[in-house]
């Protein structure tokens, strides 16, 4: 399956809009343009979205919730026949917002949460109280009825407390609390010294976060890293090895760039004059992630056919190459024999 | 006996719109639901499509008339596939 080539992606990642009410510590859109299309030229693309066969769409940036039309194209969207979701930061999420997002057809809604302590949280994100508001929209999306999930970046700030995020993540009966795996993009970039972990460290945190998957109840504890691979944790029902960024999803920035996902800033097209299918099937971006080639330490080893490399983003930003070894991974230097 | 309908919230598409997917195992459609996907091969889209309200009996007679092959043979094949996507919440009974 590690060849599969899909004719469209299933969910692209629809970066709206770049403005933003927080300052992150590790954004990676800060930089990105703020260039925005038009309402009706943005209908037009959904539509075009929706003929190649996407099944989901979901909004990002920034934050979405700053855009003005954002319940507008959603129900356009929805009414389609796209599953809608989006990734806030929740401080504009009221119950009135919650019932909104309901209406407008939002299925699934992820509020971004970084610690379990609130002080850490509110610095981390560089605006004071957003810990509360962000678990008040947990509340107020639960309250109507959409799906939620906390998203969690994992850095130096949080790696030792896989407990206690759980913890909060049960407390207030989200449905998926999603480890993401830091990316040297924009200010991770920049910051990255002081909030990336080492490989090893890397190793304890998803040794760890594993056995919390295979325990905790009522909790789906998804983590999206294809490194885990080398402590055989791959979901073996998954459609692609690897990544899924170009084989299965897609990134769209707010001016209609098509990238193959949010961190890798690789322009492929843009989905206001292009044919989607002909640039998911042309892209010589994609067909070279898609078939990545072992070099380095993964030349032999004997996780790659699952791993194939790990996170290309992160190899592309750390090295220039996407063939390098994900930096992240803790295997063994020497080539295996 | 129950009748089998495909679970409305599961999306789906055919992945054969301008390619020929004659080989056995070529995906020929992706079913998905929420973060659960499943590929699917030409037989397994045929029967996918007949989860519109049929019983098992009708879908095995439906393709008895299209594959040389012995009933029983036929009949466990098709369970294990409609068991596989019941436990996957992709279709149920009624």
């Amino acid at each position: 399956m590690s060849n599969l080539q899909l004719k469209a992606p299933l969910t692209i990642n629809w970066a709206i809009n770049n403005s933003c009410n927080f300052a992150c510590s590790h954004c990676y859109s800060r930089e990105d343009t703020h260039d925005e299309i038009s309402r009706d030229v943005l209908y037009s693309c959904i539509e075009k979205v929706v003929k190649a066969g996407v099944f989901s769409v979901n909004f990002g940036g920034g934050e979405p919730l700053l855009h003005p039309d954002l319940l507008d194209i959603a129900a356009f969207s929805s009414g389609l026949g796209l599953r809608v979701s989006m990734n806030s930061n929740g401080w504009l999420l009221d119950y009135d917002k919650a019932v909104a997002l309901k209406n407008a057809g939002f299925t699934k809604v992820g509020i971004s949460i970084d610690s379990h302590l609130p002080e850490v949280h509110d610095k981390f994100r560089g605006v004071a109280g957003s810990h509360a508001r962000a678990l008040a929209a947990l509340k107020h999306l639960k309250a109507v009825g959409i799906t939620t999930s906390i998203s969690t970046v994992i850095c130096r700030i949080n790696c030792s407390t896989i407990d206690e995020l759980v913890a909060m993540a049960l407390e207030h009966e989200v449905g998926q609390l999603n480890f993401h795996n830091f990316k040297c993009s924009g200010l991770g970039m920049s910051n990255k010294d002081e909030l990336d972990l080492t490989p090893e460290e890397w190793k304890v945190f998803y040794r760890d976060a594993i056995a919390a998957k295979r325990t905790v109840k009522n909790l789906d504890i998804s983590l999206d890293d294809p490194i885990i691979a080398l402590l055989d944790a791959r979901d073996a029902g998954s459609l692609v090895k690897g990544s899924v960024c170009g084989k299965l999803s897609l990134n769209i920035k707010s001016n209609g760039d098509m990238t193959p996902c949010g961190f890798i800033p690789i322009v492929i097209g843009n989905i206001v004059r292009d044919d989607l299918q002909q640039v998911w099937k042309d892209s010589v971006v994609l067909d070279k992630m898609r078939n990545k080639q072992p070099t380095g330490k993964c030349s032999g080893c004997s996780k790659y056919e699952d791993c194939l490399g790990g996170c290309t983003a992160r190899a592309l930003a750390l090295t220039g190459d996407m063939n390098s070894p994900d930096p992240h991974c803790w295997g063994s230097d020497a080539p295996a024999k | 006996m129950s009748k089998v309908f495909r679970n409305p919230d599961v999306l789906w598409r055919r992945e054969s719109d301008d390619s020929d997917v004659s080989q056995e195992e070529a995906v020929a459609a992706i079913l998905f639901s929420g973060g659960s996907m499943l590929s699917l091969n030409e037989f397994g889209i045929e029967l996918w499509e007949m989860c519109d309200g049929q019983t098992v009996d009708e879908i095995v007679t439906t393709l008895m008339s299209e594959f040389e092959v012995d009933e029983d043979v036929l009949r466990s094949d098709i369970q294990d596939f409609l068991n596989s996507l019941f436990q996957k919440g992709f279709i149920r009974y009624e």
